[in-house]
């Protein structure tokens, strides 16, 4: 009679807790996994926070009248920015999309947040730039018209060394003070990405001037340049540049358009244009960037004649294009 | 033997009187036990549910309104520069200064819808600054520069927060033999849509 007593609440206790270990442990898996997913989509909620944020920080870079601007985005952890671009996507303009991510435990970067697009932007830089200090820049880019600012972003955790560099890049980039930029002389040594014009050996990144081309070692592409877009080839990757390139075509397209509508306004006010047969003969999209050095040939003799029209008749400004 | 044979007895009188057998007292408190458990289980279960959504919800709206924040902060950095924009920007030398004789062109295109990041952007002219709705004109290539506005475009969202700026715009004039810029102020009228959980509904 003991024994049955023994053995009925021995059953009894351990059905009991049995039920209560399984139901316990589903309800803390599914707490533990809540728990997990949550903080998972708050991270992703911040860092897509924050890409969304950074596009702002590109506005104070407009040139407007400058030759240039710069600054630093200083982040309170090791961060990384993701670059993508869609020269389809968002017709007919395209769009470059950003992404965020920083570090969480020791070195390792959380999940990378939403992709923000950025539609009236023309960013150059690498896929993914990383470091706790960004530095920007940006340049106006004319053809023959101001077209857009290119905007360079490079981290503070890559130095490029520029090898021989003529004197209006050295100007130009000395003056907007980034400090991971550096002028090697005879008597300074830099580590980082070497830059040499001509051809110099055991370049990274070779500039070929009278060519008009840029050539990387580790992706041996070449990319095509005109003006400002010097930089724009040195500091984004092959792939990142061709297609901003295109970008850039279709901005010409609607603002030769523009200005092919205002020649027939300022006809009203005695002011007539040859420029209109030239410019819109430009009209129309590029295979690749090789396809800038025919459009700045042209873009020079649309210029010179906008040089010449009669005075307050001039179609547009350019002070820098030469 | 004789234990082995009340064994024997014991088992047929269990297999005849089964159902007895299998409904002792003991198993239906524990029943009961399970039960009880089983409701209070699912009871902490479901509050934490209900806390769980209590706070996904304050975060979804708290992610609505930082979208919100974000956009019109957007809105707002770009607009300064707006009329330095190539689309824009007066032929001279001139900071902050639109061409009208740009913007004329640019009255109705949609495409920069896909472009700025304004939900609708439009031009008043000092003419149209007290005006009404019915009185201000709009301006189109016929009637420039004679007119007060400039539709550039409007995706004509449900919630819009507007926010303004102001500018000098130029045009070209031709007086006396002579052509000049004739400029006055204006106010660049841009639109951010705010993100609304009911408009994300519907």
């Amino acid at each position: 009679m003991n024994l049955k007593k023994i053995n009925n609440k021995g059953i009894a206790m351990s059905f009991n807790w049995i039920f209560a270990i399984l139901a316990g442990g589903f309800i803390l898996f599914l707490a533990i996994f809540s728990a997990g997913k949550f903080i998972r989509t708050s991270e992703q909620v911040i860092y897509s926070e924050t890409a969304a944020s950074l596009i702002s920080l590109f506005d104070p870079l407009e040139t407007g009248l400058a030759s240039g601007k710069a600054h630093e985005i200083n982040f309170k952890k090791k961060s990384k920015l993701f670059f993508e671009c869609n020269e389809n996507l968002n017709p007919p303009f395209g769009k470059q999309t950003i992404s965020f991510s920083e570090q969480t435990f020791g070195e390792v970067y959380g999940e990378k947040g939403e992709e923000v697009s950025i539609k009236n932007k023309y960013i150059f830089s690498d896929r993914v730039v990383e470091g706790d200090k960004i530095y920007a820049f940006s340049k106006p880019l004319f053809i023959p018209f101001k077209i857009t600012d290119l905007n360079i972003v490079t981290s503070q955790d890559q130095n490029y060394c520029f090898y021989d560099a003529p004197e209006y890049v050295k100007e130009d980039l000395e003056g907007l003070n980034m400090k991971n930029i550096i002028f090697v002389n005879e008597t300074s040594k830099c580590k980082g990405i070497s830059i040499c014009f001509g051809s110099k050996a055991n370049c990274e990144i070779k500039i070929f001037e009278d060519e008009k081309y840029v050539i990387k070692k580790s992706y041996g592409k070449r990319v095509y340049y005109v003006g400002e877009l010097i930089y724009g080839a040195i500091f984004s990757d092959p792939e990142t540049y061709e297609c901003n390139i295109k970008r850039i075509k279709v901005k010409f397209d609607e603002l030769a358009k523009i200005y092919l509508d205002k020649i027939s306004i300022i006809e009203r006010k005695d002011c007539k244009s040859n420029i209109g047969d030239k410019l819109s003969k430009l009209l129309g999209k590029i295979e690749d960037s090789r396809g800038l050095i025919e459009l700045y040939e042209a873009a020079e003799d649309i210029n010179s004649i906008n040089r010449d029209a009669k005075s307050g008749c001039q179609l547009y400004y350019n002070g820098d294009f030469e | 033997m004789k234990i082995e044979n009340k064994k024997n007895e014991l088992r047929i009188q269990i297999l005849k009187n089964l159902k007895r057998f299998l409904e002792p007292s003991c198993l239906k408190k524990a029943e009961l036990r399970i039960q009880e458990m089983a409701f209070m289980l699912l009871a902490v279960f479901l509050f934490f549910v209900l806390i769980g959504l209590f706070i996904l919800t304050i975060v979804y709206t708290n992610i609505h309104d930082t979208a919100s924040q974000i956009a019109e902060d957007r809105t707002l950095s770009s607009l300064t520069s707006l009329a330095d924009t190539p689309e824009m920007s007066c032929v001279g030398s001139k900071s902050n200064c639109i061409d009208g004789d740009k913007l004329i062109n640019l009255v109705g295109k949609n495409i920069y819808g896909e472009f700025w990041p304004y939900s609708s952007l439009k031009v008043i002219k000092f003419s149209g600054f007290n005006k009404n709705e019915k009185e201000i004109i709009e301006c189109k290539k016929e009637n420039y520069p004679e007119c007060d506005v400039f539709y550039i475009y409007d995706k004509k969202v449900k919630n819009e927060r507007a926010i303004s700026s102001f500018a000098t715009m130029c045009r070209k004039e031709f007086e006396n033999d002579y052509t000049y810029d004739k400029c006055e102020i204006v106010k660049i009228i841009a639109g951010t849509k705010l993100v609304n959980e009911n408009e994300k509904q519907n």
